[in-house]
């Protein structure tokens, strides 16, 4: 080698023209089709979660004798999946030949109305949770007894005192009401909780890029 | 980001956004993204530069941190789909002068973090600066130039003979 790096550096910028940059030209347009991909991608994984735990946990209930827990679970997780469906399909609609900002306030529109409908869904979807839940294991079988039945039969001779409905401790009916009544109040604020712990990081990249095109078209 | 930004601040110092963007890409299709990434940083986060440094020097640590991660993003890319490391992938571009092109081709062979220090180090920035920008201590730097000149060199002369 002849010449020294720093020689070659110098005089091979000095014998080329003048480094000519790049013309900035749609900043975002790719960037804008990752993000509303990546989404689609996580959209379609959760759509097939839920409907593999739906099928999982309807014959897993039967051997745990647990049915009715199964069962409603299942319903509920058919019932998630074909909602998650119906937005999917409109989610493919979003038509990617418009400009990327265009792109970005269609993605964030139907990004909307999915929290939308999660929060006024999750209103019903937690109470219900609980309730099969409770109920199921309540009319469940443990050793060829009924859960439920034990139970109440354990708290009457515990507290033979309490008030009882219809044969039910009044008690556990106002902590189950509590409960449920807790649960539907917070529904919406859980179910935007749950969502933001699998798309917050993206959603949160979302409203960025909508926030620096905004300025970069002001 | 206005024209008005662009004309005044990235303008006058796309020379150094060119050079080090080259050095991290193969083709121009790449190193026109790694640039126009370089211009959105720059405009996005000019609000914080505190002049504490030079607004070169901000431009210099602003695009070899950008190209550092997009290398990165595109190694980790290339991993997952099985492509051609990056640097087994021919450079498309060339410049007229053929020794500046094949120092061009030797810096890219060398680590990332080597690459932004020996192009800091070409475009006469100090120990200090250089540093700074790398967020190492100055007392290696000069050692670790000698180093990564001596590698250049032999990568160089295998080239010529």
């Amino acid at each position: 080698m002849k010449k020294s790096i720093e020689t070659i550096w110098k005089e091979g910028f000095l014998k080329n023209d003048p480094l000519v940059a790049p013309k900035l030209n749609n900043l975002y347009s790719q960037k804008s089709i990752d993000i509303v991909d990546k989404f689609r991608r996580m959209y379609k994984i959760n759509r097939v979660a839920i409907l593999a735990f739906a099928f999982i946990i309807l014959p897993l209930s039967f051997l745990v004798k647990i049915p009715y827990m199964g069962i409603g679970m299942f319903v509920l997780f058919n019932i998630l999946a074909a909602i998650a469906q119906k937005f999917s399909r409109s989610l493919n609609k979003l038509d990617k030949t418009e400009s990327s900002y265009q792109y970005l306030i269609s993605f964030d529109n139907w990004v909307k109305e999915m929290v939308s409908t999660n929060t006024k869904l999750s209103r019903f979807l937690y109470p219900y949770v609980f309730i099969t839940m409770t109920g199921g294991f309540w009319f469940g079988s443990i050793g060829g007894d009924i859960p439920g039945n034990t139970f109440l039969n354990h708290f009457i001779e515990r507290f033979p005192d309490s008030y009882l409905v219809l044969g039910f401790p009044l008690i556990l009916l106002v902590v189950a009401f509590t409960i449920i009544s807790l649960l539907a109040y917070f529904g919406g604020q859980i179910g935007n909780f749950d969502l933001n712990l699998v798309y917050g990081r993206i959603l949160k990249k979302l409203d960025e890029m909508l926030a620096d095109m905004d300025e970069l078209t002001a | 980001m206005s024209s008005d930004f662009y004309t005044t601040f990235i303008l006058p110092y796309s020379g150094i956004i060119i050079k080090i963007c080259r050095a991290y890409t193969n083709t121009q299709e790449d190193f026109e993204d790694y640039y126009q990434e370089v211009c959105l940083h720059i405009w996005r986060s000019h609000a914080s530069f505190r002049e504490q440094s030079e607004w070169s020097t901000w431009v210099y640590r602003i695009s070899l941190n950008v190209c550092l991660t997009l290398l990165k993003k595109k190694k980790k890319h290339n991993f997952v789909s099985n492509s051609l490391p990056e640097e087994a992938i021919e450079d498309s571009r060339s410049f007229v002068d053929e020794s500046l092109n094949q120092l061009y081709q030797a810096i890219r062979q060398l680590s990332d973090v080597d690459r932004a220090v020996i192009m800091l180090y070409l475009e006469e920035k100090s120990y200090q600066e250089i540093a700074e920008i790398i967020g190492t201590n100055p007392n290696n730097i000069g050692v670790r130039i000698k180093r990564i000149k001596e590698r250049l060199k032999k990568l160089l002369d295998e080239k010529v003979n």
